[in-house]
């Protein structure tokens, strides 16, 4: 028999479910069906949406390149400072992304700490450019890949690399076949919502790469900037991004409610 | 990640401390038993004008009286103005959203008090060699403006129109900002080689890290200010000394120390 469920309870958890969901009830009400086709075919959606899984993409690999071996490091060794490293390392998931962004310009910039040098002796220059939006992205998504990888490396027992070194493999041959296959899952959810973040990322992609179409010019900010002139092109430009985040959320549901 | 939980709530405490004790002594400061609210509107690009400069000047010379802003776009205000009808005084960033509330609910006194014009800004070392507006076409030149939409966005691209380089000129932009405060700041974080702001908009902190151009008169887009007591102002005749002590020499000398330029 199951318990009964008290009403106050109901009525709350009635009023959070509509909360959550009216914002995109009302961008459906709200856009001017009659004027898709014009809206979407202006050429700044295509080459919004295509920068935005360029960027998105690039990103999520480079969290999974560089995200992985810092998990495994956090959650195998016992470097010292490691807790540090960890709330280093997690930091840009709290931090507002608009600060990561003026971090960046400080780091990377044209002026920056890194970035004078890069400029002065390779004239390299990452704002305004495809790859500073891509850092930008990675900066806030990657460390949804390292916390997912680590809970992952965690729950695997030491001992399964330990029999496996001991029947004769090498270590890089034990991660390969022994620990990688079963982080798979762990690895495969953080992943998908490192890239979920990156296509979503506005603050830091505007602060440090700013905004031009076609080169910077990821979803959100494309957004933005229609949102000043045409609203219905926004709220339709909003809803590429509902209907992705969507189909996302459906294909991953149970994984990613578990990592999380 | 409990630990990290533990850690974030602590500091959020702390933070959250440390307002509160400032939230308090600002609360426990005494006050002046008799003071008039004169309720001013004005346009958002007044804030440090108004708020630092002439606003406590103007205290300070009529004691009892507390000047309250309401700093926002010029439209927002005029739309505040007609639905609530509580300002004592307007001041609008343009003629057009005066001559709305002139026309609902009316406005007594009206006055240019001040222009506003475009400038071309670079970091200070003017690494592309900008010196004038015709210079923003060269080949290489990383233009920072606003986004098309933002009003100084518009405004920067009806001058580039003026002065006959409007593609050229666009084919240079490397970033459509999204407001005001975004296009200075990528140019005082010396990113980009120039952008176009108005000269108000470059804020005390940031003079030092920008170098300025002017843009020539014959193509540039200069905002008039007009100011102004809202009729049916509670408080009409402080209003109108408040309008007074703006068109004053000190007045227009703190409006000019703000980087606004007296009617010419």
């Amino acid at each position: 028999m199951r318990s009964r469920t008290p009403t106050a309870l109901w009525f709350l958890a009635i009023v959070g479910a509509v909360f959550v969901s009216l914002p995109l009830i009302a961008l459906l009400l709200r856009a001017p069906w009659g004027d898709i086709a014009t809206s979407l075919s202006g050429a700044g959606a295509g080459a919004a949406l295509r920068l935005s899984i360029v960027v998105s993409l690039t990103a999520t690999a480079l969290s999974i390149l560089l995200g992985v071996p810092l998990a495994w490091i956090l959650a195998r060794t016992r470097v010292p400072g490691r807790s540090v490293l960890r709330a280093l390392v997690v930091l840009p998931v709290v931090l507002p992304p608009v600060v990561g962004g003026i971090g960046l310009l400080a780091a990377l910039g044209r002026g920056g700490v890194v970035g004078r040098w890069l400029y002065d002796a390779f004239d390299v220059q990452l704002t305004f450019t495809t790859w500073g939006a891509i850092l930008a992205t990675t900066f806030v998504s990657m460390p949804l890949v390292v916390l997912a990888t680590e809970a992952g490396l965690r729950s695997i027992d030491v001992r399964y690399e330990q029999a496996a070194s001991a029947l004769g493999a090498t270590p890089r041959y034990a991660i390969r076949r022994i620990v990688l296959p079963m982080l798979g899952p762990q690895l495969a959810a953080g992943a998908v919502l490192a890239w979920a973040r990156a296509l979503g990322e506005f603050g830091a992609t505007i602060t440090f790469a700013g905004n031009l179409a076609g080169r910077t010019q990821t979803l959100p900010l494309a957004v933005y900037e229609t949102r000043l002139t045409d609203p219905g092109g926004a709220i339709f430009l909003s809803l590429i991004l509902v209907v992705i985040s969507v189909v996302v959320l459906v294909v991953m549901r149970d994984r990613i409610t578990q990592a999380a | 990640m409990r630990r990290l939980i533990i850690g974030m709530t602590a500091l959020t405490l702390v933070v959250g401390a440390c307002s509160s004790d400032d939230g308090s002594s600002g609360n426990g400061a005494t006050e002046p038993a008799e003071t008039t609210e004169l309720l001013v509107f004005a346009a958002a690009s007044l804030t440090d004008a108004f708020g630092e400069g002439i606003g406590p000047a103007f205290e300070a010379a009529n004691e009892g009286t507390t000047i309250v802003f309401n700093f926002a776009a010029s439209d927002a205000l005029a739309g505040q103005i007609q639905s609530e009808g509580t300002a004592d005084v307007f001041a609008s960033a343009s003629g057009t959203w005066m001559d709305a509330v002139q026309d609902d609910p009316g406005v007594v006194d009206r006055t240019d008090f001040v222009q506003n014009r475009l400038v071309i800004i670079t970091p200070p070392d003017n690494p592309a060699g900008i010196a004038s507006i015709d210079d923003l076409t060269n080949d290489g030149v990383q233009l920072v403006l606003a986004a098309e939409g933002v009003p100084v966005g518009d405004y920067s691209r009806e001058a580039l129109g003026n002065a006959g380089i409007a593609e050229e000129a666009e084919a240079n932009v490397v970033s459509n900002e999204e407001d005001n405060a975004a296009v200075v700041a990528k140019i005082v974080a010396g990113e980009g080689d120039a952008a176009i702001v108005y000269q108000s908009d470059i804020s005390e902190a940031a003079a030092n890290d920008v170098a300025s151009v002017a843009i020539p008169d014959d193509v540039n887009v200069i905002a008039t200010y007009p100011i102004a007591v809202v009729k049916g102002a509670s408080h009409a005749g402080l209003g109108a000394s408040f309008v007074e002590y703006v068109l004053s020499a000190d007045g227009q000398t703190a409006l000019e120390e703000y980087g606004f330029q007296p009617i010419s």
